[in-house]
């Protein structure tokens, strides 16, 4: 399957052939790095192999619209519950640098002991099943293709059927996943015993398919209200994994620490988090550090929400991180929305290129505040894991609530999580292996009288799945009425009828957000703002987030509701102005012709950086075509313009109007119309006006023949300028 | 036994740590974590589970749907110490039938008794 940038994912597409599709590549990529790299004007320090195809942050048309690519892995989450409408949003996050995207699992499936089937819709997430990701994998891979890089497919191997999913992730070409048994012990209620001893065969299949692990000790933070206080415990929950992973037959470059810093402001942020990421880089040197973005604080304010995730990634780079993981602004409020996601990423790359190099100018001081509050770090860490033992080994301590204790350890408040090791889900369910246990496949951890000798264990068999990928048994189907099939009806037939609704989450929800301030106290602005939203036409509308401006003055809200509208695509008015004409053509005709322009910002508009880009030989502008420009300055009466116009006896006038406070732009657009008229000119200059504002639209409506907003280039003015010119037969 | 509430006492619990270099803290950090690991490895080490063996009949080339079947029959019979895939592959052995064959007759319900025998 080939993507091409004009045109749309199919999953139709996708879907075909799944049962026999196998992944272009399998195990875990990192970027490619590059230290001494030169991207347009600059010499980047931190960055990886650009990309292909991307779309580069918005500053960038500045600096010739480079993207440069950082040197860490940027995570994204993407799961909607429908996965069809989720390949869509990888693709856009994968166009703004995402390469590790990660896929939670539906509400309950960790219950569910053993595999399921299909494409039945997810709640709070996708049902991990073989089809969904055979079908991800498949996008993923026509992504990559598409963008240039590797993407990294991760999704989780917890609940009662981890051994299954590793095997399932080892044969489908999933790149990274989630295991630790605590994570199913303390947020689960699983049965310990069953946790992990179902872990260790997991992680050895793991690490035999070169897969990617994350821990789940950030989950810790992410519950406790106070959440540096579990810090110490941080440690232990990363080290117990980390080592039985180890003893489990994985390679430590294949073991991420999933961590995330704990704080938010107005708590005083770096400072708190800054010795714990330390503590944490010093004690596990050796493996890879999963930098998380805070979720625990993160409310309804996206603005917020970013500015804290900055914050931690100024972290990442301050110490070692490996992968980047972004949390979306609108984590807070809702199931990520597909912008949100684009949102995330981008500040994850915005302030890793804006961080490029900053080790060689900044360094951490190595004595002092840091290094006193990181050693006491690692010793709470040390007396939890001596309490540990002196109670009698791990069972015992969660079978004393010792973890996620809210106290700052040593203190205790009594308030952990208990677990019984005798109970949860699953419990009763593991069972000793006889002395003629026996398992005739690859990567089983454990006694097994097939794997004494040199032979693969799987040769008794004839070999296993991870070997002959020919007996893996691909089941498409199982569910009628719920599967992707039925969910693409509507889809398909918006598309057969060429119609577009809002979507932010999935197809066709309708959904749209609208920011609104109300100049009142809270409670009447809310309710009027809920109020004009239903004017607004939308239905239930729905505050996501509010903010007190001032109590009496004004709050400002931002209300979700459903636009019940469908457009026709050709009914639709679209820009028709064609593409610039090529650049030699454009000289060709101009230069013999020996044409003359007169320029000037007018009113009383002193900005003229942007027209002097238009014009300028230097920026690209129309000169270097051979126009002549008269370039008459700024805040240039109108009267003036048309005075040299006629002495150069030039062909056009170009005015730049950026102010725009009482539509002033439009009234200079309408007068220089007017003036031109009165003084004969008409009909002899073609008359266009730019500005930030300025629309083509809106200058013709003006009475001029043409304008031009922001991001205009030189280029598109002079092939306009020629077009016209030749339809006049000049 | 339940944790109890306490005061922080790291002041005075710390103690024995104040002396060690940050390496050998390093080190006792590890040998803690080690000695907590190594009872729960040697449990997983010698011990199995439906979801284990299921993923063993999986890696066999059974569906998820028929692994379910396989290892419900290896269970009810209380026979699941000695492995799901070897007991099938003894099966194959003594039918003279492919792996495949033993376990699709086994979902069938056929072979019941000579599972394990
Ligand atoms: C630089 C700047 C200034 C500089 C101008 C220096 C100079 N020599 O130009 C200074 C500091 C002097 C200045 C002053 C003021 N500024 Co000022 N300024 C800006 C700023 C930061 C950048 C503008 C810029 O140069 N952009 C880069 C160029 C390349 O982009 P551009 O102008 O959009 O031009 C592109 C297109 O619009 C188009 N285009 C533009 N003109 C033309 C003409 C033609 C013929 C064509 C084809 C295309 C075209 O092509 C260009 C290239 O792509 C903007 C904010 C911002 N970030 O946009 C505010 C901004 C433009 N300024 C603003 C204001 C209000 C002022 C002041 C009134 C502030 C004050 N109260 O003192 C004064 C104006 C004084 C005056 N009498 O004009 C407002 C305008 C709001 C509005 N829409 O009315 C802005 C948007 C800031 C804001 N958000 O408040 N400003």
């Amino acid at each position: 399957m080939k993507l091409s940038p004009d045109e749309k994912l199919e999953i139709g597409k996708v879907l075909e052939g799944l049962e026999h599709y196998r992944p272009k590549r399998k195990g875990w990529s990192w970027r490619r790095k590059r230290h001494e790299h030169r991207i347009g004007p600059f010499l980047y320090k931190n960055t990886s192999e650009n990309l292909k195809r991307s779309l580069p942050l918005s500053a960038a048309h500045a600096f010739g619209d480079i993207d440069p690519q950082c040197d860490l892995t940027i995570t994204t989450e993407i799961a909607s519950g429908r996965f069809e409408d989720d390949l869509r949003r990888m693709r856009m996050a994968a166009w703004h640098g995402a390469d590790h995207i990660m896929v939670i699992r539906t509400t309950g499936q960790s219950h569910i002991d053993g595999l399921i089937e299909g494409t039945i819709e997810g709640v709070g997430g996708v049902p991990i099943t073989r089809k969904q990701i055979r079908a991800t994998r498949k996008a993923l891979d026509a992504i990559e293709d598409e963008v240039g890089r590797p993407i990294n497919f991760h999704s989780y191997v917890s609940g009662l059927a981890g051994p299954e999913i590793a095997v399932l992730f080892a044969e489908e070409g999933v790149n990274g996943a989630h295991q630790d048994p605590q994570y199913n012990v303390l947020y689960r209620d699983i049965n310990l015993h069953r946790s992990f001893v179902d872990a260790a065969e997991a992680k050895r299949i793991l690490a035999d398919g070169n897969i990617l692990q994350l821990d789940g000790a950030h989950n810790a933070n992410a519950t406790a209200k106070q959440a540096w206080k579990v810090t110490p415990e941080l440690f232990v929950q990363h080290a117990i994994n980390t080592a039985y992973s180890r003893r489990a037959g994985m390679p430590a470059d294949r073991i991420a620490l999933s961590t995330v810093p704990p704080t938010a402001p107005p708590a005083p942020k770096i400072r708190l988090d800054l010795p714990y990421a330390v503590a944490l880089r010093e004690l596990f040197a050796g493996y890879r550090f999963r930098a998380q973005q805070n979720t625990r604080y993160m409310e309804a304010d996206t603005l917020e929400a970013s500015v804290t995730h900055v914050l931690d990634t100024l972290l990442s780079r301050l110490t070692a991180t490996d992968i980047q993981s972004t949390i979306t602004p609108d984590e807070g409020r809702n199931i990520p929305w597909h912008y949100h996601n684009v949102a995330g990423v981008n500040t994850a790359r915005q302030t890793l290129m804006g961080l490029d190099g900053v080790t060689e100018q900044i360094v951490l001081k190595k004595d002092g505040g840091v290094h006193a509050q990181v050693r006491e770090l690692k010793e709470r860490a040390v007396l939890f894991l001596e309490e540990i033992l002196a109670g009698g080994g791990y069972y015992d301590a969660v079978a004393a609530g010792q973890f996620v204790d809210s106290g700052y350890f040593p203190e205790r408040n009594g308030d952990g999580i208990h677990r019984d090791p005798a109970g949860g889900d699953g419990a009763g369910s593991v069972v000793p292996r006889e002395a003629d246990y026996g398992a005739p496949v690859c990567s089983h951890f454990g006694t097994n009288v097939y794997a004494s000798g040199d032979d693969k264990p799987c040769d008794a068999i004839g070999g296993c799945s991870l070997c002959d990928a020919s007996k893996i048994r691909y089941i498409d189907e199982l569910d009628p009425e719920d599967n992707v099939n039925q969910r693409l009806r509507q889809p398909l037939a918006d598309r057969a009828a060429g119609v577009l609704r809002p979507e932010v989450e999935k197809h066709a929800d309708g959904v749209v957000c609208a920011t609104l301030f109300v100049p009142a106290s809270p409670k009447v602005a809310e309710a009027a703002a809920l109020e004009m939203a239903r004017h607004m036409g939308l239905r239930e509308p729905v505050v996501l987030s509010r903010r007190i401006m001032h109590p009496a003055e004004g709050s400002v809200f931002e209300i979700k509701g459903a636009l019940d509208a469908a457009v026709r695509i050709e009914d639709l008015q679209l820009d028709d102005r064609p593409e610039p004409l090529p650049e030699a053509e454009i000289e060709a005709w101009v230069r013999p012709r020996q044409l003359h322009v007169v320029a000037a910002t007018v009113g009383e508009d002193e900005h003229s950086v942007g027209l002097r880009e238009i014009l300028d030989i230097k920026h690209g502008g129309i000169e270097k075509y051979g126009f002549h420009c008269h370039y008459l300055g700024t805040s240039v009466a109108l009267q003036r313009l048309l005075e040299a116009a006629r002495d150069t006896a030039a062909s056009a006038v170009l005015i730049s109007t950026i102010i725009t406070h009482e539509r002033v732009h439009e009234r200079m657009m309408r007068e220089l119309h007017e003036l031109a008229k009165r003084h004969r000119l008409r009909e002899k200059l073609l008359l266009i006006a730019g500005g930030t504002q300025v629309t083509d639209q809106m200058a013709r409506a003006c009475g001029l023949d043409a304008g031009f907003g922001r991001g205009t280039r030189g280029r598109d003015v002079a092939s306009l300028l020629v077009q016209m010119l030749k339809a006049r037969g000049s | 036994m339940r944790c109890a509430p306490r005061k922080d006492d790291f002041a005075t619990r710390r103690k024995h740590l104040q002396k060690m270099s940050d390496q050998e803290l390093h080190a006792h950090f590890w040998k803690l974590v080690e000695d907590i690991v190594a009872p729960l490895i040697e449990e997983a080490r010698t011990h199995t589970t439906p979801s284990i063996e299921r993923s063993v009949l999986m890696r066999m080339g059974f569906s998820s749907v028929e692994t379910k079947v396989l290892v419900q029959r290896v269970l009810e019979r209380g026979l699941l110490g000695r492995g799901a895939g070897r007991l099938l592959l003894g099966l194959a052995r003594t039918k003279g039938v492919s792996v495949r064959e033993a376990g699709t007759a086994l979902i069938e319900g056929k072979y019941g008794e000579e599972l394990g025998a």
